[in-house]
């Protein structure tokens, strides 16, 4: 019970948020809980496959693989990895923290996670409809900087890191 | 059609033919164990990510983004950029929704530094996902990564100002 507690505990207090607001004003709660259930949906396809994809990765793969690939010791390949993957993928970086988990557990680098992550902000996906709207100078610039920040706080990352 | 379902076929048809591939070629017994687990890890992962998604919804329904433009249009100078890259980390969302609120600030005067700050961390930061990256990654993990993108925010910004 305590150990369920604790494993739960961000999303408990969510719930009794939720039902406090819903108390004072149930039409806004209301709304929000069918917004939430329209995102879930969205991105249902991708929770089912980031779920395979880390139980297949955490049962079949050896440590040593991941380890070898994008581990800390990885170098500039495990770090190019990183950014290459978090730059060409959309949707919320925070769907594939459980995904980031279970690499970390196999030995996966804090370094190329945090690589990883910061890529992520590249929308490679929405560049053209960013270019119409901010344009081309402001996109591009923009990416770059993204993309070279990516590399650098990975490095930063694991130098603070001790693994 | 959205942008995430296709990116989950795409995703699910990649993890599918994983399976598939494993399954005749590797260890059965393997492939069991792993669609065990991932029933497990699916149910955890939903209540998780549903939890997200109704604080997003609901802070949605308070922060309207035309507030948020309308507020940051106030600040200049290096407080905006510090408030714009606070406002992006707060707000949540597609990046594709920031864009046209980044145009409606620059078309109002906003400095291109304000706006790219408020731009990167929009999709660099969400305070909103830090209990989960908490979980799943490790408080300093966490704390580092967080405040690097803070401070990268700036610095990317006033590049951007330097240059633009």
């Amino acid at each position: 019970m305590k150990q369920i507690l604790k494993d739960w505990i961000i999303e408990i207090v969510i719930l009794g948020a939720a039902i406090v607001l819903a108390v004072f004003n149930p039409s806004k709660v209301g709304s929000a809980l069918f917004s939430a259930t329209k995102t879930y949906l969205n991105l249902f396809l991708v929770i089912v496959a980031v779920a395979l994809l880390s139980s297949f990765i955490s049962v079949t793969i050896p440590k040593q693989t991941i380890g070898k690939i994008i581990g800390k010791q990885s170098g500039v390949k495990g770090i190019l990895i990183g950014a290459t993957f978090g730059t060409l993928m959309v949707g919320p970086a925070y769907m594939f923290f459980p995904f980031f988990k279970e690499l970390r557990d196999k030995g996966a680098g804090a370094n190329i996670i945090a690589t990883t992550i910061g890529a992520w902000a590249i929308k490679v996906a929405w560049m053209p409809f960013a270019i119409t709207v901010l344009g081309w100078k402001f996109v591009l610039l923009f990416n770059g900087l993204i993309f070279v920040f990516a590399i650098l706080s990975g490095i930063l990352v694991g130098k603070f890191f001790k693994e | 059609m959205n942008t995430n379902i296709i990116e989950g076929i795409i995703l699910l048809i990649f993890v599918i033919v994983l399976y598939t591939v494993y399954f005749y070629r590797g260890n059965k017994v393997k492939i069991k164990d792993a669609s065990k687990k991932s029933i497990k890890i699916f149910i955890q992962n939903s209540i998780r990510l549903f939890a997200i998604f109704v604080i997003i919804a609901i802070l949605e329904k308070f922060l309207s983004p035309n507030a948020v433009s309308a507020f940051l249009l106030k600040f200049s100078g290096l407080i905006g950029i510090i408030v714009g890259a606070l406002a992006g980390s707060v707000m949540m969302g597609p990046a594709a929704t920031s864009y046209p609120l980044g145009q409606y600030l620059l078309a109002h005067n906003a400095s291109v530094t304000l706006v790219s700050a408020f731009l990167f961390t929009w999709v660099g930061i969400g305070v909103i996902s830090v209990p989960l990256e908490f979980k799943f990654l490790g408080r300093k993990f966490t704390l580092l990564r967080n405040s690097f993108t803070f401070i990268a925010a700036i610095l990317i910004a006033l590049i951007m100002g330097v240059i633009l």
